[in-house]
């Protein structure tokens, strides 16, 4: 809560004109200010806030040091941008302003804003800097815009011969994507020599985590039950795509192997299969193959549930052509074909029949070393069962696994 | 000022014990105008942030010789000091280092808004050269009373200090004097009804 008047030097020479900080220097400048009075009279009630000019038509002062933050804004519209400015006289200027303060409880201060070459010599600026650090005024200077013929060094002069204290700031704004304002609200200008209070450090802290920086738009500090709410529901719904996305992993990769090791297929399948076929035939580049590819997957899967799903109809032909015409259309028929026999007991015991199939798919999933003796053992009974079984069928079938096999 | 200031009659005490008893100095009829001061308006300017003009003016605190009042970017002063009522000033009182203390002082009366620049544009109502005596055994100087009859604020001008030193130093500031009779309004009471 430092009580002070402040004098704010506005720049509105022809150098304002540029465009280099969005929308222009001028209205970078304008929306400073205004950040800056706000922070200053909302920082204590007794704070005074002035404006003033340096170009145009000689050194102006707009407002002198009032409380009313309207006053101040209303002063910043319509004014002319022309002609020099003129820094010494602007700061001497000011802090006869000052002096005549009201209040003399209120500390001094003078806020330049330079986006204009500075023409005078660094001695110069030195010798009104100690006269300002005489008259226990503090000065804080913004320099953006111009930056030749040495200026930023000449104003860290001038700051250098005023400051007492540490309560003279100089903060240097290149032009860029940030907004003249953004940079200065993190700067001891805007936030005072306390680290800020209330407005300033909220507004502060706002601009450091960025007006879009809260999830799903909601302030955590305003609602937390809310944010909370919605964090869970956000981290759950992750978790469950994540489970998604690893079990279609899984059974990708052992489709890849299982690829036309099975020639069972349905009827509903082989009417659907030669039309996508097709259509995938049509399209020559490879990506809409693909997302063909997914979006028959997905027919597939759908007729699969709809259809019987035990109906042992051979389309071998049929698989076998679109192996050769289409790789993923091939893996994706394989996939449903994979669904469909799962619940099958006798087609179960067909899967684990192939060695090789059952290798891959230990090798596939995490944490299981098909090397290791235990599965090996089991995947020996296993496979013994099934001879046994199909020894007791004595059916021509039994060669079958063995043919499809490629 | 070519008078020395009447001591009172306890006047040969030790300057040491000056401390102890600090009416000693106090010229005849004349009160410490300390409590007379509206603190809230006093201001120094070109004071050292780290020795501000409390150290040498506040009861308390200027009777501790460790803590002064010293000048920042060079040896000048410029205290304003407002009453909360109409006084009259007899004496000043500066005590410094031998050094460091203030030489020429300047004191104006009722100049408000006055800055280093225009300390010139003026006539002080009186000017006072202070010796090394002054400053190291408390002796108040009188001033001209006449030009000190109505005071609502008083600016001193500190210019220069003893030695040409570049920051001057000041132990002690006392006023002394008498305030103007005003209504007390405390005095005023309620006429009772019959």
């Amino acid at each position: 809560m430092v009580l002070e008047s402040t004098m704010i030097c506005i720049d509105n020479s022809e150098w304002m004109r540029n465009g280099d900080y969005s929308p222009s220097r001028f209205q970078a400048q304008a929306d400073a200010v205004n950040l800056i009075c706000g922070a200053k009279t909302q920082s204590n009630p007794e704070n005074t806030v002035g404006v003033m000019t340096m170009a145009g038509k000689g050194v102006r002062v707009l407002v002198t040091p009032t409380s009313d933050l309207g006053k101040i804004l209303a002063c910043m519209h319509g004014l002319e941008v022309g002609a020099e400015a003129n820094l010494a006289a602007a700061i001497q200027v000011a802090q006869l302003a000052l002096k005549h303060r009201q209040n003399k409880r209120q500390q001094q201060r003078i806020i330049v804003f330079i986006g204009s070459p500075v023409t005078y010599d660094k001695k110069m600026l030195e010798q009104i800097g100690k006269k300002l650090k005489k008259n226990n005024v503090a000065l804080d200077v913004v320099d953006f815009g111009e930056a030749d013929d040495e200026k930023p060094e000449k104003l860290e002069a001038l700051i250098a011969a005023c400051n007492s204290s540490d309560s003279s700031h100089i903060v240097h704004v290149p032009p860029g994507e940030h907004a003249l304002s953004d940079v200065l609200i993190s700067t001891p200008i805007f936030t005072g020599e306390e680290g800020g209070s209330g407005f300033a450090a909220s507004a502060a802290a706002a601009a450091a985590t960025g007006a879009t920086g809260y999830d799903f738009g909601v302030d955590p500090n305003v609602d937390p039950e809310l944010a909370l709410a919605l964090r869970l529901s956000m981290e759950e719904e992750r978790a469950r795509q994540e489970a998604i996305a690893k079990k279609a992993a899984e059974e990708s990769s052992g489709a890849d192997n299982k690829e036309a090791s099975s020639s069972n297929t349905d009827s509903v399948m082989a009417d659907a299969e030669p039309a996508s076929n097709a259509s995938a035939d049509d399209k020559g580049d490879q990506p809409k193959d693909d997302d063909d590819a997914d979006l028959l997957q997905k027919a597939l899967a759908m007729s699969m549930d709809e259809g019987a799903s035990g109906a042992a109809a051979v389309a071998d032909a049929a698989m076998a052509e679109a192996a050769a015409d289409d790789q993923d259309l091939a893996l994706a028929l394989q996939m449903s074909v994979q669904d469909a026999e799962m619940p099958g007991q006798s087609d179960m015991s067909k899967v684990f029949e192939d060695r090789s199939f059952v290798t891959s798919i230990l090798n596939s999933l995490p944490g299981v070393d098909p090397n290791d003796p235990s599965v090996k053992d089991l995947l020996a009974s296993l496979h013994g069962q099934a001879e046994q079984e199909e020894n007791k069928d004595k059916s021509d079938k039994a060669d079958k696994p063995e043919d499809g096999k490629n | 000022m070519a008078t020395a200031p009447a001591p009172t009659t306890a006047a040969p005490a030790p300057p040491a014990a000056a401390v102890a008893v600090p009416s000693a100095s106090v010229p005849r009829g004349q009160v410490d105008l300390v409590d007379f001061i509206d603190w809230t308006g006093v201001e120094c300017l070109n004071q050292d942030p780290a020795h501000p003009i409390a150290n040498a003016f506040k009861q308390g605190y200027r009777e501790d010789d460790g803590l002064h009042l010293a000048s920042d970017s060079d040896e000048q002063l410029l205290i304003y000091i407002p009453f909360m009522q109409v006084i009259k000033l007899h004496s000043v009182l500066f005590k410094g280092p031998e050094e460091e203390g203030p030489k020429s002082v300047k004191l104006f009366s009722n100049k408000e808004h006055m800055g280093f620049s225009n300390v010139n544009d003026f006539p002080p109502s009186d000017s006072v050269d202070l010796s090394s005596s002054h400053l190291l055994e408390s002796k108040p100087v009188t001033l001209k009373y006449v030009k000190f009859q109505n005071v609502r604020s008083l600016t001193m001008f500190i210019e220069d200090n003893q030695s040409g030193a570049d920051i001057t130093q000041i132990q002690k500031i006392a006023l002394y004097g008498t305030t103007v009779d005003t209504t007390n309004m405390k005095d005023l009471k309620k006429i009772e009804e019959h």
